[in-house]
């Protein structure tokens, strides 16, 4: 056994705002930060349901390190600051900690402006700065440098398991007494027209509903037609236990296990068995008996092949148990932030744990049969025992992480 | 505008340098440039004054002499 791991902060630049507090009240309440946004221009391009994040960086960091900053750069370093200032770490331990982030596509928008430039305006004369800019690396790199973080600066870049695998390492690498803090998280910022013209061609984005664009991602509904693509940033501070009773910091949750796995089977398709192997993988590091668990917050995205393959994966992980889990998708009201999206729903669920609060399925009225298990559909329950929970995340390209926390 | 007034107003604008710190003898690195900062500086002045420094030219030490530079690079474009 190594040594325990604690969340003592968060920073959010989320669809919902900027205070972890209010976001999970806002969740809790299974209110929409989903919105019709218009892409592309007037007569080219399309209205789709989104999750975008209002945040503008002003003059929140100096301006010549805005200048090389990609819109997925600001935000993780802005969340970094909001994680750093609520766990109150400062000095050395601050100066020795680590950053592992979660990243799925780096600049987006900076890609896109110099195609733009090269094909469109046919100019060879695109920014010297594209590259540094569109570095999926850049959200880890920027955050080592403005808070002078020297130990490793790591970016997982594992499409919408990125976040859940970053703060999965940062965890391993603290708990086995490689680092003593961590920042971690994701950050993801891809709502770019060009981006979003490729997600729509995938076919995997769900369309307006018809109770109002808010009402589009449903997981586990029988109306759900895929995922609404959101954006933002997440960052968790992790910390041993030794140096949090040092400075007497009061942690937000545990993160007691880790397990990940791969389907090696198809690039879109999930794997109900790989799904359980990662859940098992991280039930057992955790060393835990699989009937403590009382929650798990589902990566149930909303497409209608989905949602099912994972209720099966958890029926086969818990058998009789399952009945007794509340599976709840936040999804259905921030959307799927991708490469961040594990980050958002770790930090959900760690202050689940730390109020005894689980957050529901928002828009789940018909609920889908194949999905037959306790959804907490509509609103946020009260359970005073909470006590253990999971995350999940499973990737495109078969890549599948939970995280398994704990109240603290 | 002037080369040379182009270079402090860009310098103040986008690289945030100190006003009182640009002087014509002073270097792009006085002023706190890094590498990465310089090429992108010199995308600024290529693209206000339509000109292509070549990277053979691009070795001026001061403020005065880019300036120099550039207004030789658009005396030679002739228009």
């Amino acid at each position: 056994m190594g040594r325990r791991v604690f969340i003592t902060g968060l920073g959010f630049i989320a669809p919902h705002g900027e205070d972890p507090a209010s976001v999970f009240d806002r969740v809790y309440q299974g209110d929409s930060a989903i919105r019709l946004v218009r892409s592309g221009t007037a007569d080219f391009g399309s209205d789709l349901p989104l999750a975008t994040v209002d945040f503008t960086l002003k003059d929140r960091i100096p301006k010549t390190q805005q200048l090389f900053m990609a819109r997925a750069s600001q935000m993780a370093v802005i969340a970094a600051e909001e994680a750093l200032g609520s766990s109150g770490l400062v000095g050395e331990s601050q100066a020795e900690s680590g950053v592992y982030m979660g990243c799925g596509l780096g600049g987006a928008e900076i890609l896109q402006e110099g195609y733009r430039t090269y094909f469109v305006r046919q100019s060879r004369r695109g920014r010297p700065s594209t590259v540094p800019m569109i570095m999926a690396s850049g959200p880890a790199s920027h955050i080592s440098m403005r808070f002078g973080l020297h130990g490793p600066a790591h970016t997982y870049s594992i499409a919408c398991a990125s976040s859940t695998v970053a703060i999965g390492e940062a965890f391993r690498a603290i708990r086995d007494g490689y680092l003593d803090t961590a920042l971690t998280g994701g950050a993801e910022a891809m709502l770019n027209d060009g981006s979003i013209a490729a997600w729509e061609r995938l076919g995997v984005l769900a369309s307006r509903h018809t109770d109002g664009a808010e009402a589009s991602s449903r997981p586990f509904d029988l109306e759900r037609t895929g995922f609404v693509l959101g954006e933002g940033a997440v960052v968790l501070v992790l910390e041993a236990e030794p140096a949090l009773q040092e400075r007497a910091v009061e942690p937000i949750a545990e993160i007691i296990g880790y397990g990940v796995s791969s389907d090696a089977f198809s690039l879109t398709e999930p794997q109900v068995t790989g799904q359980e192997a990662a859940m098992r993988s991280a039930i057992r590091d955790a060393d835990i008996e699989r009937e403590e668990v009382q929650y798990v917050n589902a990566h149930a995205t909303g497409t209608p092949s989905g949602d099912p393959v994972e209720i099966e994966a958890i029926k086969n992980v818990f058998e009789d148990h399952a009945a007794d889990l509340a599976v709840s998708s936040t999804k259905s009201v921030h959307g799927h932030l991708v490469g961040a999206s594990g980050a958002l729903e770790a930090a959900i669920t760690a202050i689940a744990l730390q109020k005894g609060r689980i957050p529901p399925t928002a828009n789940l009225t018909h609920p889908d049969p194949s999905c037959d298990l306790d959804c907490v559909p509509g609103y946020g329950r009260e359970v005073p025992g909470l006590s253990i929970a999971l995350s999940n995340s499973f990737a495109f390209g078969g890549s599948n992480a939970t995280l398994v926390l704990r109240k603290a | 505008m002037s080369a040379y007034s182009y270079l402090a107003e860009v310098l103040t604008d986008k690289y945030d340098v100190d006003g009182d710190k640009i002087r014509p003898e002073a270097t792009l690195a006085d002023l706190g440039l890094d590498s990465l900062m310089v090429v992108e500086f010199l995308f600024d002045v290529e693209d206000e004054f339509d000109i292509e420094v070549p990277d053979d030219r691009a070795k001026f030490e001061t403020l005065n002499e880019a300036a120099a530079l550039i207004d030789e690079l658009i005396e030679a474009k002739g228009d």
